[in-house]
């Protein structure tokens, strides 16, 4: 077992992007005064998140859903290996974090397009509430998500926020992926530069 | 002739725009009017709802604009409890830096009842 590249670059930044942007969305989520970077970090959740579908199709091998995501049965094993504090370890995504992405990615486009029909007075109310209720339940899978990337890290000995910046984790060296895939993490900003245009007019 | 012209007045009182306000409704509306000067680009209700709550106000900071606080105007204000609570909470911490107190809030719907 050694240090292999794992997360490539749009990966890496898109998920520090998306953090940034939910918590930035979350602290301004009452303010008038701070309406447009709402709106913005809005943007960016919905830039981040529709990238990384077909990412997850044609990305790195760890970056596909295809390598992730598991059935239950995978999902409860992890999870009581986790709860006899011996976890088993993936190279890529273990099951529960891979559910985690799959819930963070979905709640994160709905809630950021109901934020959008609403800031543009469509769908009124309802669609206001749901908004919000959306966004409490990504902080409540974002919490879980944390509580699970901290103890995972604890059991394996391995620091996986370190490894998000890195991209690096521990695994064998035919196991590393290739490329981390600069002109993809172009094309990711190139993206979010768009929809950042499009919020902006 | 005397009837006729006491006819006339209750039309008069009738199509009067400067209604008389309650108390309360008064205090609504100084409140309303009242510069709080704690975030600067909205010191007071006004500055996104105009002086005027009959007429539809606009976002200091989108410039999105705002149906009319008045229910004369817009019959939808203050007909949902829950919707009045959390907007007078958000509104209330940025524009007059503290929740408002019941009192204000009892007497700012008053205003917004009464005034047409």
């Amino acid at each position: 077992m050694q240090k292999i590249l794992v997360w490539d670059w749009p990966v890496r930044v898109g998920h520090w992007l998306m953090a940034g942007a939910f918590c930035l969305a979350w602290l301004t989520a009452d303010s008038e005064s701070y309406r447009l970077v709402h709106v913005f970090a809005g943007a960016v959740v919905l830039g981040v998140a529709s990238f990384r579908l077909p990412w997850g199709f044609i990305g790195t091998r760890y970056a596909r859903f295809v390598e992730f995501v598991r059935g239950p049965l995978s999902v409860r094993d992890y999870l009581a290996g986790l709860l006899r504090l011996d976890p088993a370890h993936h190279v890529g995504h273990n099951p529960a974090g891979g559910w985690a992405i799959v819930l963070l990615l979905g709640l994160g486009i709905v809630t950021a397009l109901a934020g959008w029909a609403t800031y543009n007075e469509i769908g009124g109310h309802l669609l206001e509430e749901l908004h919000e209720g959306l966004a409490t339940t990504m902080l409540l899978v974002v919490i879980v998500h944390l509580a699970g990337v901290f103890s995972g890290s604890l059991l394996h000995g391995e620091n996986l926020v370190r490894a998000m910046f890195t991209g690096k984790k521990q695994g064998h060296a035919d196991e590393a992926i290739a490329s981390a895939r600069p002109l993809a993490l172009v094309a990711l900003l190139l993206w979010l530069a768009a929809a950042g245009w499009l919020v902006a007019s | 002739m005397r009837s006729l012209s006491i006819l006339g007045l209750l039309l008069i009182s009738l199509n009067s725009h400067a209604a008389p306000l309650s108390p309360p409704a008064q205090r609504g509306e100084a409140f309303f009017h009242q510069r709080f000067a704690v975030n600067d680009k909205m010191p007071a209700c006004t500055a996104c709802h105009t002086d005027n709550p009959l007429k539809p106000g606009q976002h200091a900071i989108t410039g999105k604009t705002i149906q009319p606080l008045a229910v004369s105007a817009n019959g939808e204000r203050f007909s949902d409890p829950a919707k009045v609570e959390k907007w007078f909470g958000r509104n209330c911490k940025e524009v007059v830096g503290r929740a408002c107190t019941a009192d204000e809030k009892a007497d700012f719907v008053a205003y917004m009842r009464e005034v047409r």
